[in-house]
């Protein structure tokens, strides 16, 4: 393809540019340059219709209809391209179920006394979480309630249940909807092995049943995995509530050791920032000639802890090569999900030490320190210990940090924002219906390359506000909005009047930051909540979805249980199911019909932000609220 | 030369997947046998060459045009680019290629790189390029990148008869644009849809 003449094509953010010319000066690859080197990729497998899933295979269908058009098996486009859809939802719920599954054995561990660096710092959160489950609190202690508590999240696991414990938040007419159409999430583990039973030869072969199915892998993710890891993360490290930030690689300081925490999981970053603070480590680092230890957070365990704690933000996705070629990162402390592969090549340009600490996610080349609960601070030292000597090997000469930091603000979860409303969503619910705030809409997902980086994130955001829609953002629009200086609460000058009106009351950005991807549960909930509040369904509810620059199967997963759970979702990258035209009309249009949601697929946010505002009118218009009349027509728009 | 028998490139059709080029370099190795080629010394290497094209989803496969006359043989110094009668094919013969790429200079097409030679010529390294698979085709078989091609981006057969076809497809647009009639010869709904998205992503690189 005709390459983006210069690299400022490549990202919108000026921290990013300054890199990628430095990338440029030394021959270092980076993610952009693997991208141009996989140009031309395979129509097949970006269209959906290869299936790898047997030895009389591999098949591929030819979409141009000419040549084959049944795998070996017999499967048409439309088998082949749902198998494939089913099964990337199943890898994006496994991934982010098993991350709920590690809270939850950490938890079970703390609660039976047997961790260290660990406590139960919300305990009004846990009680609100038993009493939801049904667990009698009595006058036992804490930890007796914590252990039933873990033992009830850990059936939701097996398949045993009829559905998941959070599935009791949804309004009932989505509950009774899921049975008719036989989509509740039972058990989490259940539904994905479900899932690649169904996918094998010979199983499933109707592409709506498979599609149908994709829909409740990706439900026993919303309301089961993720959302467990979410909740007991807020039980385990707080709950989040409004705090200051900062984001960008100025984020990194010369004058310090420098340690960035990367992957998804806080379990082990928690107890890296308490090591940090230990009076022993900081003598350690001075002594070796820094004046203190400065941590910084990548992707959703710097989320995570930005959301907790104000940890700074380096960056989102795409910065996690950039980050290294600063020359001053001492250590990256990573666990799992997104960390790429080649960081460690990119490492080895500078002095900075690759810590991996997962047994399920190790890097060649990366030094590898085991995490364990039971000895949680201590391994926590330890590796802050790591990153204190590598910064002695820190040649001050390869040292180049972007200048300044952006302001922003975290910490929305649904118990600051109801806090912020004054406890109540009715006011919330009022300037909805005054339409002073037209709707609310998630921008949620990651980086992707092919989306120059941050500016579907950005302008798809802007625009939202500019037409007084509120936007919840998690994971990594969260930190490109935070870099476009759209998270401050005086942001509010660049919403519309309406919803600058009610930021300025409540002195809230007109972007809430609600965390980390799994924390996209906490949208979920909110969104639930209103619908009680209204006695209305999920569906009806002036609300949209959008992914601008996603790339992972997590994001697969996301987008089903969020449009299985009634919110229209636009996806800024094409998913791999264009070799059907079945299963494009039925994502793109027929299951509006099924969950009252569907997808699209826009890659301009301009664009998008047209057919999202069109759709926040038309439900405000089925709502009996004042509406505007708008041209864009969202149903006819696939592509 | 009349009934001249070639590899008809049809871009449009080319959705990317390079299995051409992987067959390419099968069929060039000793083995022929896509398991066992990879692990040859030297690793066989394709002469036919995907590049991507102006957007995501789009690309060109280009190869040897067998020229006549040919400008690579007209400038080859040692006579190592020479034309093959039997199948009207511009070969390289590698005992007398000295690489020193004059070949390479000249080609209209990019077509001629220089690797060590798998399939039991000479291991130094010389002018690479396509033979049409002159071998496979003394077998009665098709060239490797057309059998490997499943949409007919490539195509085997009579150059004439290959490009009559295509002037079908032309006609059609040309009525299209000059008359009401709706052009029969669109890709279908699946290929062009994917391409769509390809389009959009290219034109947002040009707004930043």
């Amino acid at each position: 393809m005709d390459a983006p003449d210069t690299l400022s094509k490549l990202s919108i953010s000026n921290d990013a540019r300054e890199m990628l010319v430095r990338a440029r000066e030394e021959g270092i690859e980076t993610v952009w340059d693997r991208l141009a080197a996989q140009q031309p990729q395979c129509g097949y497998c970006s269209m959906g219709v290869s299936c790898r899933n047997c030895a009389m295979g591999p098949c591929r269908v030819d979409p141009f209809g000419e040549g084959p058009q049944q795998g070996v098996c017999g499967a048409d486009a439309d088998i082949i391209v749902a198998r494939n859809l089913g099964r990337t939802v199943a890898a994006g719920a496994s991934a982010h179920s098993d991350h709920g599954r590690d809270i939850l054995e950490v938890f079970e561990s703390l609660a039976a006394g047997e961790t260290s660096g660990y406590e139960i710092r919300d305990e009004a959160k846990l009680l609100a979480l038993a009493k939801e489950w049904g667990i009698e609190a009595g006058d036992r202690s804490i930890n007796e309630v914590a252990l039933d508590l873990a033992e009830a999240m850990f059936e939701d696991f097996g398949s045993r249940k009829d559905h998941v414990g959070f599935l009791d938040r949804l309004p009932e007419q989505r509950r009774k909807l899921f049975e008719e159409l036989s989509i509740t999430p039972r058990g989490i583990d259940r539904e994905n092995v479900e899932m690649l039973h169904r996918t094998h030869m010979g199983v499933d072969n109707d592409y709506v049943n498979t599609s149908l199915h994709a829909l409740r892998t990706g439900l026993s993710d919303g309301w089961g995995g993720s959302m467990i890891a979410t909740e007991l993360s807020d039980v385990m490290f707080g709950t989040p509530k409004p705090i200051k930030s900062r984001v960008n690689l100025g984020a990194l300081r010369v004058e310090c050791v420098n340690i960035a925490l990367h992957g998804h999981n806080p379990l082990l970053s928690d107890v890296i920032v308490q090591a940090a603070h230990d009076p022993e480590m900081v003598a350690l680092a001075r002594e070796k000639g820094a004046e203190s230890i400065n941590l910084v957070g990548l992707c959703c365990t710097g989320n995570e802890l930005q959301m907790r704690k104000g940890l700074p933000m380096a960056g989102n996705h795409l910065m996690q090569e950039l980050v290294l070629l600063t020359g001053a990162l001492d250590a990256m402390v990573v666990d799992y999900q997104c960390i790429m592969p080649a960081v460690t090549d990119v490492a080895k340009c500078f002095h900075t030490e690759i810590i991996s600490t997962a047994d399920k996610a190790r890097f060649a080349g990366a030094t590898h320190v085991p995490f364990d609960p039971k000895r949680g601070l201590e391994i926590g030292k330890q590796i802050v210990a790591l990153g204190i000597e590598a910064y002695v090997n820190r040649n001050p000469d390869r040292v180049r940090i972007p200048a300044g930091t952006m302001d922003m603000m975290a910490g929305f979860s649904v118990e600051a924002i109801l806090d912020a409303l004054g406890g109540t969503p009715e006011p919330l619910v009022e300037a909805i219906r005054a339409g002073k705030i037209r709707g609310a809409v998630a921008v949620v997902g990651c980086n992707n390359p092919k989306i120059p980086q941050d500016h579907g994130h950005v302008t798809l955001t802007r625009r939202l506000i500019e037409n007084d829609i509120l936007v919840l953002v998690t994971g990594c629009a969260a930190v490109a909005n935070g870099k476009a200086g759209q998270m401050l609460p005086e942001s509010a000058d660049m919403a519309g009047p309406g919803l600058s009106e009610v930021c300025k009351a409540l002195g809230i950005p007109p972007v809430l930051h609600m965390g980390s991807c799994v924390d996209n549960t906490r949208i979920l909930t909110l969104a639930a909540a209103l619908a009680n509040y209204l006695g209305v369904d999920i569906s009806q509810l002036p609300l949209a979805g959008a992914a601008p620059e996603w790339y992972s199967e997590k994001a697969v997963s996301i987008g089903a249980y969020v449009v299985a759970s009634g919110i229209f979702t636009v996806l800024g990258v094409q998913p791999p199911i264009f070799g059907s035209q079945n299963v494009v009309k039925l994502l793109a249009a027929d299951l509006e019909e099924v969950v009252g949601a569907r997808f699209a697929v826009e890659p301009d946010p301009e664009e998008a932000a047209k057919l999202i505002c069109g759709h926040i009118e038309a439900k405000r218009e089925a709502l009996g609220l004042p509406f505007v009349a708008t041209d864009a027509a969202p149903a006819d728009k696939v592509a | 030369m009349a009934n001249m028998q070639t590899v008809f490139i049809n871009p449009e059709r080319c959705i990317g997947c390079r299995q051409c080029e992987f067959a390419c370099a099968v069929a060039h190795s000793r083995s022929k046998n896509p398991a066992l080629a990879l692990a040859e010394e030297p690793v066989p290497k394709s002469r036919i060459h995907v590049s991507p094209g102006w957007a995501y989803n789009t690309s060109v496969p280009s190869r040897c045009r067998h020229c006549n006359p040919a400008p690579c043989e007209q400038v080859c110094p040692t006579g190592a680019m020479a034309r093959d009668s039997s199948h009207d094919l511009v070969l390289v013969d590698a005992h007398r290629c000295i690489a020193c790429a004059m070949c390479a200079m000249v080609c209209p097409f990019d077509a001629v790189t220089f690797h060590a030679q798998a399939d039991g010529m000479p291991t130094r390294v010389v002018a690479t390029k396509c033979d049409g698979c002159i071998e496979r085709l003394e077998n009665g078989q098709e060239p490797a990148c057309v059998e490997a091609c499943k949409v007919d981006a490539l195509v085997f057969g009579d150059l004439n008869t290959l490009i009559a076809a295509d002037r079908l497809r032309v006609s059609d647009a040309m009525l299209a644009a000059t008359t009401s009639k709706a052009p029969t010869g669109e890709p279908p709904a699946s290929v062009s849809g994917w391409r769509v998205w390809g389009e959009s992503a290219a034109h947002i690189s040009e707004e930043i």
